[in-house]
């Protein structure tokens, strides 16, 4: 598919360049370290907030969501559009462990990462053995997002419906309290990038490569395009798990409407275009960004839906690589002059 | 009737084929032979509409068809009938007939002569057309091209997949055609039924015509002979 | 139960009248229009401003369903201009994401500025029986239209050329094109034919449940799971997966829920796609 969209327009829609100057651990970790070193000061300028913390951690939330969703749908091109679905199982699923069953929440979130893992797997490897195209992994993945989100709010006796569930597993933990989820979830982040860092250099991410951009080249090149496309949504799902998981504990407080389909993926989708698609810091530049424009949004309520169907319209019409790959293209042109 | 100067046309930026001209003139019959991926089917593309030449003049009666889209060109009174057929295949053959017609009804009397030339298909009017067997599919993909009452009918390579006894009475029906005045431009790769029904040809091999002239003259050539006629 | 099954066919009925519209955009022009609930909305808005405005009923329906031909042919127009110019898998992720744009942009305003506004046209007159049971007059008019409606479809598509030749154009693009017809033009008046229909549903659901200013989105959520059951590109197939989900649904509805009665609903789509990718009559890629 991408191939076909970069003929016809001369664009592409994946645009991730791979850094071939350097090869070197460093040239990944200094970024990552950069940009953890940014963002852990963040603290010291809306620490007083609860508020604002809360915003900053949610963000955060959809830093992990995002990459989580680039490694699927980026680095394999698999259209899952139950990025909101998985890190509910995260968070149901942990709460339930911890709450319900009674589990410590460690083990909770532990366990919770792996059931969203292994559903991620099981879709994948459905929409592997059926070949469903992208359109129709979309259609499948979307069809599970709703059925989802309708379970949790059927089975009320378990998920505590529409209204919610309270969690009270780990409510006088550091979990809960103002600051600490903050750097929580910013490691989250912060291992999640280095975890997709080490793995696009790897001869894992060289296959990824490889059958994103030409399928079936890749299969006669000797690529297993089904296991590793399994793979990714292994990863990614447990990342979407993980963070779902950790998140909810966080919050404390969860409902159908956290892990929902139009507030999760649609906005991941935007960070992620926005960012750059396939690229390893496109997530974090597009869960600042919209994070930071949500807050600003904030004022207009209902508009809010109005302002995101604008930019995805203007985001996918003007830059339908990324602000990322962009720029690398202008960078290179420049070089050339 | 048809005059093609200087095409040159190819995928993504490539050529496939190069500077062709050649012409077709009102009444004759008109053959373009070449082996497989020679460029046949990029140049009748090219000609009737379904690709875009990157340069050269396609003229047909006089005015430019170049870059004019298929459905356009297919009004003004030429037909074509591609190797894939490009049939309606849930649609009965009375249907696609009756569209080949588009957007006029279909004119009963064409509809006769098509019944006429190939009777399987009188056999057929209700059957789907993609549950025929191919020759029959070959047969009413020429029908519906004859449906527009067409002045030029253009075919690629008709004979594909169809047995010997099939591609003869397609050639059979093609000759009582243009005996009614029809003028036809072919593309094969089964050389000898196109011979016989044409009276000029133009070889074209990697995107060139090589060679040209009346058949009788191309049948005796013995370039043609050994690599088209499986004469050694 | 009867009543259920009843109260299901009804219902499916428009089930399958909405999505012949999706599928029909879809397996002409490969674009998958998820504003299409917005189109219905709007379309049941613009009756209610005119019932407001004190025009009598039936020209107001009549307002309504120029005004989805109107955004039908607007769309073709405007949203969907950069996405013609792609073609195949790349064109419906492309269609897909702008028209979500779209859908956004739509219901975010109309929830803003009319919160609370909903379309109903009540229907005078006492209950019909069918088969022993009671049903609302509304729900017998809104089907007869339905039928009505379908039956047109029907004779437009076996039997007029114009039909015909849209036809065509989803079997084979490039044979249609050889025989002169002009797929843009067809995919026009698709459009247009799919924004009446968004159109006729919402003002005969109308005549059932009142359509809310915030339907659109499950709106299209439905349109969708028919459409991919029935068939993609299927009008035929539409109709058949409407009445069979529609029955399905009421069944699972009285006996589960309805949240769980979606999920089965969720469920049949999902296990259409794998069993039978092209849906129950769809166009086989």
């Amino acid at each position: 598919m991408t191939e076909r969209f970069t003929e016809a327009t001369g664009t592409s829609l994946i645009g991730g360049t791979e850094q071939r100057a350097s090869r070197s651990l460093l040239a990944l970790l200094l970024p990552i370290a950069l940009i953890g070193a940014v963002l852990a000061l963040v603290p010291l300028w809306l620490g007083d907030s609860r508020v604002q913390m809360g915003v900053a951690v949610v963000g955060l939330a959809f830093a992990c969501y995002t990459i989580g969703f680039n490694l699927i749908f980026g680095s394999t091109g698999q259209l899952f559009l139950c990025v909101g679905a998985l890190a509910g199982i995260g968070g149901y699923g942990g709460a339930i462990l911890a709450d319900t069953v009674g589990l410590p929440v460690i083990v909770s979130i532990v366990a919770a990462t792996l059931a969203a893992s292994l559903v991620g797997g099981l879709l994948s490897w459905i929409a592997v053995r059926r070949s469903l195209g992208v359109i129709f992994t979309g259609i499948i993945t979307l069809i599970f997002a709703l059925a989802f989100e309708n379970l949790l709010l059927g089975l009320g006796g378990v998920s505590g419906g529409e209204s919610g569930f309270p969690i009270s597993s780990g409510a006088d933990s550091f979990l809960r309290r103002q600051i600490p989820p903050y750097y929580v979830m910013l490691g989250l982040v912060l291992v999640f990038l280095l975890a997709h860092g080490l793995l696009r250099r790897s001869h894992v991410g060289w296959a990824f490569r490889a059958l994103r951009d030409d399928e079936v080249a890749a299969e006669l090149a000797g690529v297993d395009v089904a296991r590793y496309r399994v793979y990714a949504a292994l990863i990614g799902a447990a990342m979407l798990g993980m963070a779902g998981a950790t998140y909810a504990f966080t919050e404390g407080r969860i409902s159908p409407t956290t892990f929902g389909f139009a507030q999760v993926d649609v906005v991941v989708i935007v960070m992620l275009a926005f960012g750059g698609i396939g690229t390893l810091f496109g997530p974090i530049l597009g869960a600042i960004t919209f994070t930071a424009i949500d807050e600003v949004l904030i004022e207009f309520g209902q508009l809010r839906v109005l302002v995101y169907g604008i930019l995805i319209i203007l985001l996918f019409l003007w830059i339908p690589r990324g602000v990322i790959p962009t720029l690398q293209a202008l960078f290179r042109r420049r070089r050339r002059l | 009737m048809l005059q093609v100067r200087g095409l040159t046309a190819g995928y993504q930026g490539g050529e496939v084929i190069r500077d062709v001209d050649f012409h077709v003139d009102s009444g004759e019959a008109v053959m373009i032979i070449g082996s497989n991926g020679a460029g046949k089917t990029t140049l009748f593309r090219s000609v009737l509409g379904l690709l875009t030449p990157s340069s050269g003049a396609v003229l047909f009666e006089g005015a430019d068809i170049v870059g004019q889209p298929a459905q356009r060109i297919a009004r003004l009174g030429i037909s074509f009938v591609p190797a894939e057929r490009r049939l309606f295949p849930r649609m009965t053959v009375q249907e696609n007939l009756s569209l080949g017609a588009y957007p006029d009804r279909p004119d009963p009397e064409t509809v006769e002569l098509v019944m006429d030339l190939f009777p399987r298909l009188a056999e057929r009017r209700r059957q789907h057309a993609g549950t025929m067997s191919g020759g029959e599919q070959q047969m009413l993909a020429m029908g519906r091209a004859l449906m527009a009452k067409p002045r030029l009918l253009v075919l690629d390579e008709p004979t594909t997949g169809l047995a010997p006894k099939l591609a003869a009475e397609a050639y059979r029906a093609l000759g009582v055609l243009r005996g009614r005045g029809l003028t036809v431009l072919v593309a094969e790769q089964q050389v000898p039924l196109a011979m016989a029904l044409s009276d000029r040809g133009y070889v074209l091999e990697n995107g060139v015509i090589e060679l040209e002239g009346t058949s009788e003259a191309l049948s005796k050539n013995p370039d043609v002979r050994r690599s088209y006629l499986g004469v050694t | 139960m009867i009543a259920s099954v009843l109260d299901g066919i009804v219902l499916g009925l428009q089930f399958g009248l909405l999505a012949a519209g999706l599928t029909l955009v879809y397996g002409l022009g490969g674009v998958l229009n998820l504003a299409y609930g917005q189109m219905a909305v709007i379309s049941a808005m613009a009756t209610l401003f005119a019932i407001d405005a004190g025009v009598p009923a039936l020209p107001a329906v009549g307002i309504g369903l120029a005004v989805g031909v109107v955004l039908g042919l607007v769309f073709d127009r405007t949203i969907l201009r950069p996405i013609y110019r792609i073609q195949g898998e790349a064109r419906v992720l492309l269609s897909l994401l702008l028209t979500l744009g779209v859908a956004f942009i739509v219901d975010g305003y109309l929830t803003w500025r009319y919160p609370t506004e909903g379309l109903t046209l009540r229907i005078g007159g006492g209950p019909i029986e069918i088969l022993g049971v009671p049903m609302r007059r509304g729900s017998i008019v809104a089907s007869a239209i339905t039928l009505v409606a379908l039956g047109a479809l029907f004779a437009f598509f076996r039997g007029t050329t114009l039909g015909r030749a849209v036809r065509s154009v989803i079997e084979d693009e490039e044979g249609a094109r050889l025989v002169g017809i002009d797929p843009q033009r067809m995919l026009r008046i698709i459009l247009a034919l799919s924004g009446l229909l968004a159109a006729l549903v919402a003002v005969t659901q109308s005549m059932v449940r009142p359509v809310t200013v915030s339907a659109g989105f499950g709106i299209t959520v439905f349109a969708l799971i028919v459409t991919v059951v029935g068939g993609l590109g299927s009008v035929t197939g539409a109709m058949l997966a409407g009445i069979i989900l529609g029955i399905v649904n009421n069944i699972a509805a009285s006996y589960i829920g309805t949240f769980l009665s979606l999920i089965i609903l969720l469920g049949a789509a999902a296990v259409t796609i794998l069993i039978r990718p092209s849906g129950l009559l769809g166009v086989r890629e």
